[in-house]
Parts: structure tokens; sequence; C-alpha cells
């Protein structure tokens, strides 16, 4: 086995592994909130890449400077997204919840479909194809920027959950609604931040992609399952659980399809996640909320 | 509906559907009803154990996968005709039925469905991974040679029209009398609470595996005669994610859990798809698409018991309670 292809499949797993992080981290915040799995999240890391290609195309802002517009875009739709659609659900059974944002997931990739056609767009950035070169690996500068990215935004959120009032009153309402209300916590307020920055992380995501994915309808399906994988391997609710399963799931991914084969690389995701679910339902570490 | 009117209505409209491929010879319109009695086959199975059980599942695409797939594979390698191949397809549903149940029936809520969704999509790369078997992602084209009963290959739709027709009847008798056995009562206790149905003697483990067993027979029998019907299968047609969400909502918009609702999803959800893409499809890919995923955000915010409740005045006061309990408290 070549060491140099060993190292740098590793690498470029670790580096795509932090933007699953944070697709993950969203949903697993959401999750551990709202005790509710967001079945439309990869369509929000979607609607971030195409908002971002739409940035780069009419007003010429590339994603790195348009990250900012994006994230404010992406707290508006989830804003509205839970006043419309998500509150009415609260205290439903479990099935009403997954069905509804299945429902949302199957609107949103169709509607961009019917808006913007089956079309593959790409978005340009000056440092598309840089590369950092060391000891004969190389390291693409868009991977690297989005895992850096992904990895201050997953600390800028441990540091809110736990360091800001906002934080732990969401951590509180996590724990049980009932005590939080009593102790002057309004649950729904945690409960649509929850849900808004879960979106937000998003499609941030879909944005630090853009450079390395092509835009299309489908493509957040790709990062919907893998999200869902992540979380459960981290734990559900847990945000350091959901960056280390990111980080794994990249690697087994990039591993497994230049050593077994590209069409199995999802297998062994399924697989892992099949196991983690019989073996270990609270997750790879401990399972702690938060 | 009261039992008087119901006793003339459900003969005249049995004549009717059965008199349908006489009138109507247009190929596409008689494949939109089969596709409608396909779904509606499908709906009642998966109704045992999405419905009745309350596991909802999202996988149940393994199962078509399995019948169409089986039964294909023993024409193009054995030439054996899919009444065997369709009920070998059908056993090995079974079989995978069991071997996904036995552990998921663990989990529960979110957790069951995601490992469904997992089930569904081991399958399908699966399926696209065995080039030298299933030709991969390429599938496997049935060669037509002129009418021959035996091979299911007929030059006219009506026959296809009518098969889907038996089989619909024939599921939709054995659920209404599952509904009525021993099994519906357990089933309909599980649903309630798991918990009490156990320490009351109900071995739950058992009824949710009989449910489901059953409900992968049925629709890995529908994916034969959709292949058969088709000529055509691949890994992404017959065992996508999208077919498993497609046969859960069928029942959830038509009506979790009762026996007409299957039925009524399948007509509403059938026609809304094909009609709005026969007059849309070209202009706008999709757009039937989004009718479907709004109709299913719509009922699950304002019918949570499925359109099949809007009928609820017109029946026996006693049925209609029984939908109300079908999914009022399960948690």
């Amino acid at each position: 086995m070549n060491p140099t292809i060993l190292f740098q499949t590793t690498l470029n797993g670790l580096m795509i592994g932090g933007v699953y992080a944070l697709v993950a981290v969203g949903l697993t915040l959401i999750f551990g909130v709202m005790k509710i799995v967001n079945f439309a999240q990869g369509e929000f890391v979607m609607l971030g890449m195409y908002v971002s290609w739409m940035l780069a195309t009419f007003a010429r802002v590339g994603p790195y400077p348009g990250l900012l517009i994006v994230g404010a875009v992406m707290f508006a739709l989830g804003y509205l997204t839970f006043k419309l659609l998500i509150i009415r659900v609260i205290g439903r059974p479990d099935e009403a919840f997954i069905l509804l944002t299945l429902g949302l997931s199957i609107v949103l990739q169709n509607l961009v479909l019917v808006i913007f056609g089956a079309e593959y767009f790409s978005v340009d950035t000056p440092v598309k194809d840089e590369a950092f070169h060391v000891a004969g690996l190389s390291l693409s500068v868009p991977r690297l920027i989005a895992f850096v990215v992904a990895l201050l935004l997953v600390i800028g959120l441990t540091l809110l959950l736990n360091k800001t009032d906002l934080g732990r009153a969401m951590r509180a309402t996590a724990e049980s609604r009932e005590v939080a209300t009593l102790l002057g916590i309004n649950p729904i307020r945690c409960f649509t931040i929850a849900f808004a920055i879960g979106i937000v992380l998003a499609g941030t995501a879909g944005v630090l992609l853009t450079p390395m994915f092509y835009v299309f309808p489908g493509v957040g399906t790709l990062f919907n399952l893998t999200a869902f994988v992540v979380v459960v391997l981290g734990g559900m609710g847990s945000v350091t659980g959901a960056l280390l399963g990111g980080l794994i799931i990249g690697i087994v991914e990039a591993l497994s399809s230049t050593y077994i084969s590209l069409d199995l690389s999802q297998l062994f995701t399924f697989l892992i996640f099949l196991a983690v679910l019989f073996f270990r339902p609270s997750g790879l570490f401990g399972g702690a909320t938060q | 509906m009261r039992p008087k009117t119901q006793r003339f209505i459900v003969p005249a409209a049995i004549l009717v559907v059965l008199a349908i491929p006489l009138f109507v010879t247009v190929p596409y319109y008689l494949h939109i009803m089969f596709m409608v009695f396909l779904f509606a086959t499908m709906g009642l199975g998966w109704n045992l154990i999405g419905g009745y059980g309350a596991q909802l599942s999202l996988g149940h695409s393994v199962f078509f996968a399995i019948g169409a797939y089986t039964a294909v594979l023993f024409v193009v390698y054995k030439r054996l005709t899919p009444f065997v191949g369709g009920v070998a397809g059908m056993a090995l549903a079974v079989v995978a039925a069991v071997i996904i149940g036995l552990p998921c029936f663990r989990l529960r809520g979110p957790y069951f469905a995601l490992a469904t969704i997992a089930s569904g999509e081991i399958t399908r790369t699966l399926l696209l991974h065995s080039k030298d078997f299933t030709a991969g992602a390429n599938g496997v084209p049935l060669a037509f040679h002129g009418n021959d009963p035996l091979f299911l290959q007929f030059s006219s739709k009506a026959p296809y029209y009518y098969l889907a027709l038996f089989l619909l009847a024939a599921v939709f008798m054995i659920v209404r009398t599952m509904e009525r056995a021993k099994v519906g009562r357990y089933l309909a206790a599980v649903r309630e609470d798991q918990d009490a149905a156990e320490s009351l003697g109900v071995k739950t483990a058992w009824v949710k595996m009989i449910a489901f067993v059953l409900s992968a027979a049925i629709v890995a029998a529908c994916g034969v005669i959709y292949a058969f019907t088709v000529g055509y299968i691949d890994p992404d047609s017959v065992a996508s994610v999208n077919l498993s969400i497609e046969i859960a909502v069928v029942v959830i918009v038509g009506g979790i859990g009762t026996l007409w609702g299957p039925v009524l999803g399948a007509v509403v959800i059938v026609l809304l798809t094909e009609l709005t893409n026969m007059f849309l499809g070209g202009v706008r890919a999709g757009a039937n698409l989004v009718l479907y995923g709004t109709l299913l955000i719509v009922v699950i915010l304002l019918k949570p018991n499925g359109l099949i409740s809007f009928f609820d005045k017109f029946r026996p006061k006693q049925e209609a309670e029984k939908t109300q309990v079908a999914h009022g408290t399960h948690a």
C-alpha cells in the first residue's frame, strides 16, 4: 500500500468530513432541542448552494464574500419554515414531523427544478484550482477553507450553547421542556432559534461546497442521508459527536471509494449506520445531550 | 355510507371498473389505471405494518425490487415463468423482511424510519454494484416475443389492467379479513401502546413480524407485475427511496390505518401526478411532484386522518370512531 495515497485519501476524507459535520451539527441541534428529525436538512444545503450560485451569477459576489448574505437568507428561510409549518406539528407524534419534513423536501427539491431546470451549474472562485503542496501531499484550497470554516462554526455553536443565556436556555429546553417553562424560558422561542440556526448551518455548508460540487436540484439528497448517518454515529443531539462523526464518515467514504470501489463507498456508510443503531443507539461517544 | 346505499354502489363500481378496458383503449390511460391499482395494492400492504402496526417504514422498495428482480432474472437466466419466479421473489422478500424486521423492530420513532431507509439504500447499492448479475445501472430489459400468457407478455395493456385489478381485489380481501381477525386486534393494541400490549401478553414482536412479512410479500407481488407490465427494470426505478416514500404517502394521504384509505390515496396521488405530468410535464418537469409534496404537507397539517376522513359522516358511527382511534394517541 502506497503511504502517500493513503495519507492523501485520508486528508481528502477529513476535509470533506468537516462539511458533513457542519450539515450534521445543524441536524443534531434541531434534534437535541426539539427531539425531531428534519428530513429536509439536505434540501437546505441545496438551497444554500443555489443562493450562493445566484449571488455569483447575478451580483458577482463569490461564495466566500457572500457567506454572510447566504447565512442571513437561510436564517430567514429557517424562521419562516418554522413559523409556517413546523410549529403546527409540535406535540404531535414523531410520524407527523417526519412526513411533514419529507413533504417539504419533495416540494423544495422540485420547486427548484421547476424554477431553474435540471441543469448542473458551477460556481467559480479565484481559488477553485489552487492547492498547497506539502511532503508530496496536495491540499486543495476550497477543501481547506470548507474544513476550517466548518470547524469555526461548530466551535462558535458550542460557545453559544455553553456560554450565553440563549444557549443555556436552549440546553435547558433540550433537557426538559416542562422544567424550562417553569424557569421562565419560552420553549417555542428556543425551538425557533434552534431550527433557524440548524438551517443556517446547512445553508452555509452548501456555500462551502459550491466550489467542489455541481449545483443541481437533487444534490441535497446526497447530504440528507449522510447527515442522518453522522448524527446517529455521534449520538442524536450531541454537537461534538456530530463533529467527530462527520470526520469519521468523511474518511471512511474516501478510503472505501479509493481502496474498495466507488459505488460501494455508500454501502459502508450505511452498514456502519445500522451497526451503530443496533448496537450503540446512543452513539459511539456515549450520548449525553450536548 | 349507509349499508343500503353501500349494497348498491359497491357492485356498480366493480362493474364500471371491470368494463373500463372495453371502452378505453388508449394504452396510456389504461397504464394510469394500472398504476392506481398497483399503488392501492402496495398501500394496502404497507398499511399492515405502517398503519395498523404504526411502524413508519420508508424502505418498502426493498421488497418491490426483490420481487421485480427475482422474477425478471429467472426469465433472463433460466427461462422460468414469472408465476414461479414471482412466488420465489415473494419468498425472498419474506426472508428479507425477517432479516430487516428482527433488528429494526427494537427501534422506535425516527430511528425505525431511518433504519428502513438505510436498508433500501443498501439494496439499491448492491443492485447497482453487482453488474455481472443485474447489469447494474443499465437495468434489465425484457425482450418482447409476442403474446405469451405464461411469461406475462401481452401486446395490449388490458391483461395487465385485469392482473393488477385482480391482485388489488385479492389483497383487499386479505387485509379486510386480517383487520377483523385476532391479528388485527393485536396490531391495534401494539399501535395504541406497545408496552401495555406486551404486559397484557400480546407477543408484540411476533404480531409486528407477521404484519411486516405479509406486507413485504404483497409489495413483492406488485414488483413482479410492474416489471412485466413495463418490460424494463433498473435499480433507480424499483429500489429508490422515492418509491418507498410514495408507497407510504399514498396511505397517509388516503387515511392511515383504514381499509379504504390506501385505495383513495392511490387514486388521488397517481391521478394527480400523472395528469399534471401530462399537462405540465413537457413545459415544467417537477411541477407534478411539487403538487404531490404540497398535498402531503396539507394533509399532515389539516387532515391528519387522511382524505378518507371527509367520508366519515357517511359511514356508520362505529367505523368512523375506529378511524379516529387509529391515529389519536400513539406517540
